[in-house]
């Protein structure tokens, strides 16, 4: 076992133990890559803060269920990419709504709006190409967007990665190849007319 | 895949494009981001331990319920008068009704 594989099971065993210090430490270790996968997913800063608190609070309360099947990291990223993904479900439903009850001429479209955020790194650089980018990122199929995602922001190791969508590796390589292909794709097209 | 020594174009304006994502500035959470979760848990743990279940917290879901025990509860008049309007009250040992 290598020191690292080490240090991490000997935090899961005083997470176990209903250590608080643990607890912190965990939080503070992880914090920003929980919190930076989910914003690559989501998008929107206030809603990745809130996704990433909620995948601490569950850590907490279910750590005890915690085997040791996976490396913790694994698990953690595992929480913040199905938590994202159902967050924006929800959104999505929620824009539907608000669509069909405009249709039903109910004025409640302001209660309802969900905000498209762009991306804020990309707002700040003003690189149009890569907003574009992020753009079809986001209108990529789940794992194919999770999979992006954690290779190219997060930069995880395939196998890594099959750990936390619960593939295989050349699942992954599948995953990254089509997610590739179409986003070569529209990129291209989007430059021709342009 | 695309490690190929021949690289066209569209291969390199890709591989920039990679690499600007990469090199993006990190986004950072803002301070105290574990006092926020802690208060969170404290929150989650208080709405866990009240007597009533959640469901039944909601007005709509207890309304329904009250209904139901009500319903349940009851000792059947509504089925009875038009049992007993077939038997005379004020004669003597209950006499049946002349139709």
């Amino acid at each position: 076992m290598t020191n690292f594989a080490a240090a991490e099971a000997d935090l899961v065993t005083q997470l176990q133990a209903g250590s608080e210090a643990a607890f912190r430490t965990l939080v503070e270790r992880y914090q920003d890559r929980i919190y930076r996968t989910v914003l690559a997913l989501l998008r929107s800063p206030e809603e990745a803060e809130d996704v990433a608190q909620e995948v601490f609070v569950e850590v907490h309360q279910t750590i005890s269920r915690f085997r040791g099947d996976a490396a913790l990291s694994t698990w953690l990223y595992r929480l913040a990419t199905s938590r994202a993904l159902k967050n924006r479900q929800k959104a999505r439903a929620k824009k539907r709504f608000a669509y069909f009850t405009s249709l039903l001429g109910f004025d409640n479209a302001v209660l309802h709006e969900v905000p498209d955020h762009a991306h804020p790194l990309a707002l700040l650089e003003g690189k149009q190409q890569l907003r574009l980018l992020l753009d079809r990122v986001a209108r990529l199929p789940d794992q194919q967007q999770v999979a992006f995602t954690l290779r190219h922001e997060q930069e995880l190791s395939y196998g890594e990665i099959a750990a936390v969508l619960n593939v295989t590796v050349p699942a992954v390589e599948s995953l990254l190849f089509r997610a590739r292909q179409t986003l070569r794709k529209h990129l291209q097209s989007r430059s021709c007319h342009v | 895949m695309s490690d190929s020594p021949i690289r066209s174009a569209p291969d390199e304006e890709w591989d920039d494009l990679m690499r600007q994502l990469r090199d993006q500035p990190n986004a950072r959470l803002q301070p105290f981001f574990y006092t926020r979760v802690h208060a969170r848990l404290a929150a989650s743990a208080a709405s866990k331990s009240p007597l009533l279940p959640g469901w039944l917290r909601r007005p709509a879901y207890a309304v329904l319920l009250g209904a139901l025990v009500m319903t349940l509860s009851g000792d059947g008049a509504t089925l009875r008068p038009a049992a007993e309007a077939t038997h005379c009250e004020t004669c003597p040992n209950g006499q049946a009704l002349q139709r």
